[in-house]
């Protein structure tokens, strides 16, 4: 099992990219994907063209309120599981697990020891893990806590959306998640880049994978909100994922 | 106790520590006590003087010492006329034979070229790898603590063809076991006969040759030393717990092949110190009373198809494989695998279809071991993709089986499936759900399989229980909702008597230290009228975690002698939360708010707290965020109460436990109840009149104050004093 985790501030175009790679992997890897929609404002399925079916968070939140009249000989662990494992949207070409918004006041120590183990077990048997992370990490943090192969951190082609980048890759490291690699992406990006980003590239020492152009053919489809799974395979901005994927030698 | 064997190891004792005094004066004689010696590459000294005795030995003079421990162990050798002698001389005489054993040893490392390859692997004809190293320790030691690898077979010897050696070694590697060898005998050994027929060895295959010597064996010993050193917290020179480390949790055996001179009984005495047996193929007379060991500790003679089991089931090791008979892989590294729907060749159950599976016990006569039926469509009679009901029925009966069984055994057919590669087993009761995928299908996989895999778990991990098992596989719409109903009416008859168990009906409560990663010294003590103060943990949950991770968080604590009924005292219990509490709380009260008052990490859903003035107490729960008549708010409150500290007057506790018999029961329960924030009253309302009717005061619901009512102790006080409340009348809570 390989993990991906893409992240980066909100309105950066992360989704709409980590929905690119995966299709770039189910065409040029292995169908064997786990999708994982780890942003609160749930809209990774949207992206792929799915439908949506019940969220980690609302499985949470259900057996806290429920806990009383589960039935009285049946483990938790295995109801959770249960509920997991039917949450999983099941496509040809991945699977797709959105962890919904985060926990409410309370106690989540029990329930969160047992989602993480649920979780870890469940990626095992996947290829490649694709989790579309909000800023704050807080789900690769305290949910799936695995180590992360490849981090690729999206900005805009901005000096401060680099800086907010570079935030968030150091973040990572002091929550202590093992992380291999790790890169920064620059998307919708028109034309050269300024001195600015490219000084504020090296400042904050993350290394540039890829330029991904600006493609209208996406923004299109995102007005008339058609998946970009759907998307014609030789959109610009297609071909600039496929050719960075190539060059991460996955 | 057997003279013959008593006799023969306290004389192999002798020869062996004569031999380590002869060796050791001719090296100091030769070298000088100043010579190094150690085993390359490790930290630890000598292992089992560092580990038994304390000793820190880094010279050949030092062997000086460790010798003459083994001379002041060294028992007289049985004379001809007594016939019951001790086992106490003999354990000393095992004891000498291992330091004898380590000073041969450690001396052998002083030689040039050394005797041994110290690597991971034998190679280039260099079959013995004496002792372990530091890192292999690391690596491997950890094993036998998380239980990946549950102990090691100590084989000394050599079997009677390498057909037989390869098998042994076999059928020890698919229970995970490592397989230590050392101790020729007249120049053969079972490490040689793998060789010669190409088996691999080394750590990495846990077929580790040790050494030819039957010194060599203190390798494993030396060890398991290191072992309980290392991850057992044993400090050096603590023998009785490097021992009881060892004997609790080191599943280890000796398996002795071949004709057993005086020197190897003299071995299977040292290992019977650390409660590991001995099981022979030959007569070598036995040892069965229990002592040292869990079970007997010498067992002879053991025909070789059987030597395996014999020794797994002296040792009191519960290894659950058994074979199973079904063409895929099974083991419980398939559990957590998922079938994914391109992979899946039927679904069954699940939410489209209905399904349910159910264990119920029944009479010798009425159960036929290994039946196994399937009504209704086999899997080769479906087409792929195709989604079908599906009621599994298992009946058994046994000697020992009871009622309060079934629920248990029910729930591991969860577990047993899933240990089948490409079986995907979710759920239990009426919500089970399944899939099988299209390569099992295509190696052969039917549905009566999963009556074999259900058929062989059972005896393999139940056999006490369970004497025969037969299995109904239903696929059939209108057969599985013909018996659902039964299976239903049986659910909720389990849960009630779960709902009805009481602290004084088990033996056993279980601790949670989930939550110490905060509150570093707090331990939930879970019984089956308190869960755990989340709300979340219950007693079964407990149990059903402890299975699950016998090592993790929930640990089934054995309640012992009662101190105090009444406030809810126990010795073990005491005695479990004091160590992990890290010796903060030496005494812990399950049922009083006053008295020694469990302890909270922060988790807890509400917080109980005496006011005063009225002889009662106030309940509030955690999503209040209004003044409480304690003059707090619950975040304050949650500051006085959390981190793990008693503080008396206050507890932490789980919504449900109000409605508990149990409540504070030591102070009188639930009529003490003075206040409560409305919200949380309204929820247990029915609760609250419940335990009012019980306690012979019908309106208790009414008599409790609320926010609406009453925001300080006095407002309290007034409204009961008005009201009438019990708790007035009561006697003083200090």
């Amino acid at each position: 099992m390989k993990t991906i985790a893409i992240a980066g501030k909100g309105g950066t175009g992360k989704s709409t990219l980590a929905a690119l790679i995966i299709r770039w992997l189910s065409e040029n890897k292995t169908r064997s994907i786990l999708a994982v929609d780890a942003d609160s404002n749930v809209n990774l399925n949207d992206l792929l063209g799915v439908p949506l079916k019940e969220t980690i968070g609302a499985i949470r939140e259900e057996m806290k309120t429920r806990i009383s009249d589960l039935p009285a000989g049946m483990t938790k662990q295995q109801f959770l599981e249960y509920k997991i494992q039917k949450s999983l949207v099941e496509g040809p070409d991945f699977d797709l697990l959105a962890m919904g918004r985060p926990e409410g006041p309370g106690c989540y120590c029990y329930a969160n020891s047992l989602l993480q183990d649920i979780l870890r077990t469940l990626a095992g048997n996947y290829e490649f893990v694709v989790i579309d992370n909000e800023a704050g990490m807080e789900h690769l943090s305290r949910r799936t806590s695995q180590a992360i192969d490849c981090l690729l951190v999206i900005s805009d082609p901005s000096a401060r959306g680099v800086a907010a980048a570079g935030k968030i890759s150091r973040l990572l490291r002091e929550l202590e998640t093992r992380v291999g690699r790790r890169h920064l992406i620059l998307n919708r990006v028109n034309g050269e880049l300024s001195d600015q980003v490219k000084s504020a590239i090296r400042d904050e020492s993350l290394g540039l994978l890829a330029e991904i152009p600006e493609d209208d053919a996406l923004l299109k489809s995102d007005r008339e909100g058609i998946p970009v799974w759907t998307v014609a395979g030789n959109s610009t901005a297609y071909r600039a994922v496929s050719r960075m994927m190539e060059s991460l030698d996955l | 106790m057997s003279r013959l064997i008593a006799t023969r190891a306290i004389r192999g004792a002798h020869k062996l520590v004569a031999r380590a005094e002869r060796e050791l004066t001719a090296v100091l004689a030769e070298k000088g006590p100043d010579t190094r010696v150690e085993f390359p590459n490790t930290g630890y000294f000598l292992p089992i003087s560092h580990g038994i005795l304390g000793l820190r030995i880094e010279t050949l003079g030092g062997l000086r010492e460790l010798l003459a421990e083994a001379k002041k162990l060294l028992p007289p050798v049985p004379s001809d006329n007594l016939w019951l002698p001790y086992l106490g001389n003999t354990l000393d005489a095992g004891m000498a034979t291992l330091f004898a054993d380590e000073i041969i040893e450690a001396i052998k490392y002083t030689h040039n070229p050394l005797p041994y390859l110290p690597e991971t692997n034998p190679r280039d004809g260099h079959l013995w790898l004496g002792a372990a190293n530091d890192v292999i320790m690391r690596e491997r030691g950890i094993e036998f603590v998380d239980n990946t690898a549950p102990g090691f077979a100590a084989c000394v010897g050599y079997c009677p063809t390498n057909e037989i050696a390869v098998r042994i070694a076999r059928e020890l590697q698919e229970k995970n076991l490592y397989v230590f060898m050392s101790a020729a005998t007249d120049g053969q050994s079972m490490a040689q006969q793998l060789a010669e027929e190409g088996i691999e060895m080394g750590w990495e295959t846990r077929l580790v040759p040790f050494g030819d010597d039957v010194t060599a064996t203190i390798h494993a010993l030396g060890f398991s030393t290191r072992v309980a050193l290392s991850f057992g917290g044993a400090q050096p020179g603590d023998y009785q717990r490097v021992l009881r480390y060892n004997k609790n949790r080191v599943f280890a055996f000796v398996l002795a092949l071949g004709p057993v001179d005086d020197e190897k009984h003299a071995q299977a005495a040292g290992a019977i110190n650390y409660g590991f047996p001995t099981i022979a193929d030959t007569d070598i007379d036995s040892i069965l009373p229990t002592g040292i060991c869990t079970y007997e500790h010498v067992v002879s003679p053991v025909p070789h198809d059987r030597i395996v089991s014999k020794a797994i089931e002296v040792r009191g090791l519960k290894i659950s494989v058994t074979k199973v008979p079904i063409p895929v892989p099974f083991g419980p590294a398939f559990q957590g695998e998922r079938v994914r729907k391109e992979d899946m060749y039927v679904e069954l159950a699940g939410t489209d279809r209905p399904g349910f599976e159910y264990l119920t016990g029944k009479a010798m006569e009425e159960v036929e071991d290994e039946k196994i039926e399937v009504v209704g469509p086999e899997i080769d009679e479906v087409p792929e993709g195709s989604q079908l009901p599906l009621a599994i029925w298992v009946d058994v009966a046994g000697r020992a089986m009871q009622p309060d069984f079934e629920p248990i055994l029910e729930r591991r057919l969860h577990d047993f499936m899933n240990m089948a590669h490409g079986i995907f087993h979710m759920g239990q009761r009426d919500i089970n759900w399944v899939r099988v995928s299209k390569e099992a299908k295509d190696k052969g996989f039917r549905f009566r399989h999963f009556g074999s895999i259900i058929h062989a778990k059972l005896h393999g991990e139940f056999g006490k229980i369970v004497d025969k098992v037969q299995v109904k596989i239903f696929t059939l719409e209108k057969e599985v909702l013909d018996r659902i109903d039964t299976a239903r009416k049986a659910y909720r008859q389990r849960d009630e008597r779960l709902a009805g168990l009481t602290d004084e009906a088990v033996e056993t409560f279980y601790s949670c230290t989930l939550c110490q990663s905060f509150a570093p010294n707090h331990v939930c003590v879970i019984t089956p009228e308190r869960s755990g103060l989340c709300g979340a943990y219950n007693w079964l949950d407990g149990k059903a975690a402890h299975q699950i991770n016998p090592t993790g968080a929930n640990q089934p604590i054995l309640k012992a002698r009662v101190i105090d009924p009444v406030k809810g005292q126990w010795q073990g219990i005491n005695e479990f939360v004091f160590n992990a509490s890290h010796k903060t709380l030496p005494i812990f009260s399950a049922y009083s708010i006053i008295d020694n008052p469990m302890t909270s990490c922060g988790c807890f859903e509400c917080i109980s707290c005496v006011l005063p003035s009225t002889n009662g107490i106030m309940v509030v729960y955690r999503n209040f965020p209004g003044m409480t008549p304690s003059g707090m708010k619950f975040s304050t409150l949650a500051g006085t109460v959390g981190g793990g500290l008693q503080t008396p007057g206050f507890i932490g506790h789980s919504k449900r436990y109000v409605a508990s018999n149990k409540f504070i029961s030591a102070e009188g329960g639930a009529k003490r109840i003075v206040w409560m924030n409305r919200e949380l009253k309204e929820e247990l309302e029915p609760e609250l009149r419940r335990i009012g009717r019980r306690e012979g005061v019908e309106n208790l619901f009414e008599l409790i104050a609320d926010e609406t009512v009453a925001v300080t102790e006095e407002e309290v006080l007034a409204y009961i004093t008005e009201k009438g409340h019990p708790a007035l009348s009561m006697p003083p809570l200090f």
